[in-house]
């Protein structure tokens, strides 16, 4: 579904992503771990140009992106993204948020969008807040109607940027076992986290990266077992106690 | 004759006989006149310098997906730094006396008319830097959200950074149309009879200078105290509106 072939960024001198080879298929829960400054965010953000990568090549369903040629509105429709600020917008109702994409974009009227909108905001039972606005909400209500909002729009994979790393901890919960419910029916997710029960739960696959590569990667229940790099082992010995 | 008297008898002159407070007045709604105009097209100016600007910014490092409406940004982000260069490196009055004897001269608009438009031009300029401090305002990630649901930079700048952007600038705007608003006292260099070419009027009339300056800068403080608290009541409003 998604192919990354020797994909580098750079900021200025700072060499953030340094050959990335990686191919998701599809139904993946795909989670990224590893220390800060690592270029795990940065690779995350590289697979809906959200950066501009300085070289390589991004596919995603049988096409590559990451090309003038490319129109990267119409391929970003189908991969949602949740950021660790929620990113919702202020100035719109909860309602107006998630609806805001379908309808402007023409893929939905304003009735079905609402109809779709009300569906999701039940399904994470937060449907009495659908006419209020942003700053009323608590962080991990925030953080289910972002993901909600990315949803809205039929995405065929999820992209999660640290979802719970803004949130205080008893609302870390409710955003996880959301994510486990999307997770469950099936989607195709890819997650930068620190939340190491949610890897070893959900993930199909782990990757460590570390100094913009990829450092190793296996399932959850080899991966934490039995790391194989030294730097796996030290990370995980930090962040497992 | 007392002071009380002669005070009374300056009054008198200025604003009584021949109905001299309904040239004030007409001065004043000429003043009113030209400044709401010309902050209205100001603002219209100063957006889409702002958003040109601020367009042409962003695309900065990225790849270019269509050659011809880039280049046009890039032309037009010219365009708008000259603009801004010569609007602001020149005085106001020097502006509005060329354009009234000379790029104007040749058409068949108004004195007022061509004082909208040179103080429109000129208020665009102060308020594009309003504007793009605005916009620059709202986080990144308001963009970012907007662009990864699928919306194009224009649909999200539109829909999702410029209302929160115009919130913030309010008290901004309100400010530059105070000082809008006073600025208009120049238009007299072109005779068209704003509030303190009124003045001038009766004073070389009455040979009282005193009397009909202290009663304009009366006018216009309370014009502006009235200003300053609507803007004050808005900045209330807003600040409200914050937590919502």
């Amino acid at each position: 579904m998604i192919t990354v072939k020797n994909l580098v960024k750079n900021f200025g001198k700072n060499n953030v992503l340094d050959g990335i080879d990686e191919q998701i298929e599809q139904g993946e829960k795909v989670v990224i771990i590893g220390p800060s400054g690592s270029g795990k965010s940065t690779f995350l953000r590289c697979l809906n140009l959200l950066e501009t990568p300085t070289g390589g090549e991004i596919w995603f369903e049988g096409k590559q992106i990451n090309t003038p040629k490319a129109n990267i509105d119409q391929i970003r429709r189908k991969m949602g993204m949740v950021f660790q600020h929620f990113n919702l917008f202020p100035h719109l109702t909860v309602l107006g948020n998630i609806t805001l994409a379908p309808v402007k974009l023409g893929l939905q009227s304003r009735e079905e969008a609402n109809k779709n909108a009300m569906r999701l905001l039940e399904r994470i039972s937060l449907a009495d807040k659908a006419e209020v606005y942003p700053g009323q909400l608590s962080g991990g209500q925030k953080q289910r109607i972002a993901i909600v909002r990315a949803l809205a729009m039929n995405p065929d994979v999820m992209l999660f940027d640290e979802p719970t790393s803004a949130l205080d901890p008893e609302m870390v919960g409710e955003v996880l076992e959301l994510m486990k419910e999307l997770a469950r029916d099936g989607m195709t997710m890819v997650v930068v986290t620190h939340e190491m029960g949610f890897a070893r739960e959900v993930g199909t696959r782990v990757l460590f990266m570390d100094e913009g590569k990829i450092l190793e990667q296996n399932t959850p229940a080899e991966f934490f077992a039995n790391p194989k790099n030294q730097r796996t082992q030290d990370f995980l010995s930090k962040v497992l106690l | 004759m007392n002071l009380f008297d002669s005070l009374m008898n300056e009054l008198q002159q200025t604003l009584i006989t021949d109905d001299r407070w309904k040239s004030l007045l007409g001065g004043l709604g000429n003043t009113v006149l030209i400044a709401v105009f010309a902050i209205l097209l100001g603002v219209l100016i100063g957006l889409i310098v702002a958003v040109v600007r601020v367009s042409a910014a962003s695309s900065k490092g990225k790849p270019v997906r269509n050659k011809f409406s880039h280049g046009v940004l890039i032309f037009f982000d010219k365009l708008c730094g000259v603009y801004l260069s010569i609007i602001r490196g020149t005085p106001i009055v020097v502006q509005v006396m060329i354009m009234y004897f000379g790029i104007l001269a040749l058409t068949s608009l108004n004195g007022v008319q061509v004082a909208i438009i040179s103080f429109g031009i000129n208020s665009g300029a102060y308020v594009a830097e309003i504007f793009r401090a605005g916009i620059l305002s709202v986080d990144k990630g308001q963009m970012e959200a907007g662009r990864s649901l699928g919306l194009s930079y224009p649909k999200s700048m539109t829909l999702i950074v410029l209302p929160q952007a115009v919130k913030n600038i309010l008290p901004s705007l309100v400010n530059e149309f105070i000082a809008l608003f006073k600025e208009t006292s120049i238009v007299g260099y072109v005779s068209i009879i704003d509030l303190t070419m009124a003045a001038n009027l009766i004073r070389s009339r009455t040979y009282q200078a005193f009397t009909p300056l202290i009663i304009i800068a009366i006018v216009y403080w309370v014009c502006v105290t009235i200003m300053t608290q609507l803007m004050r009541i808005l900045e209330r409003r807003l600040a409200k509106s914050d937590n919502r």
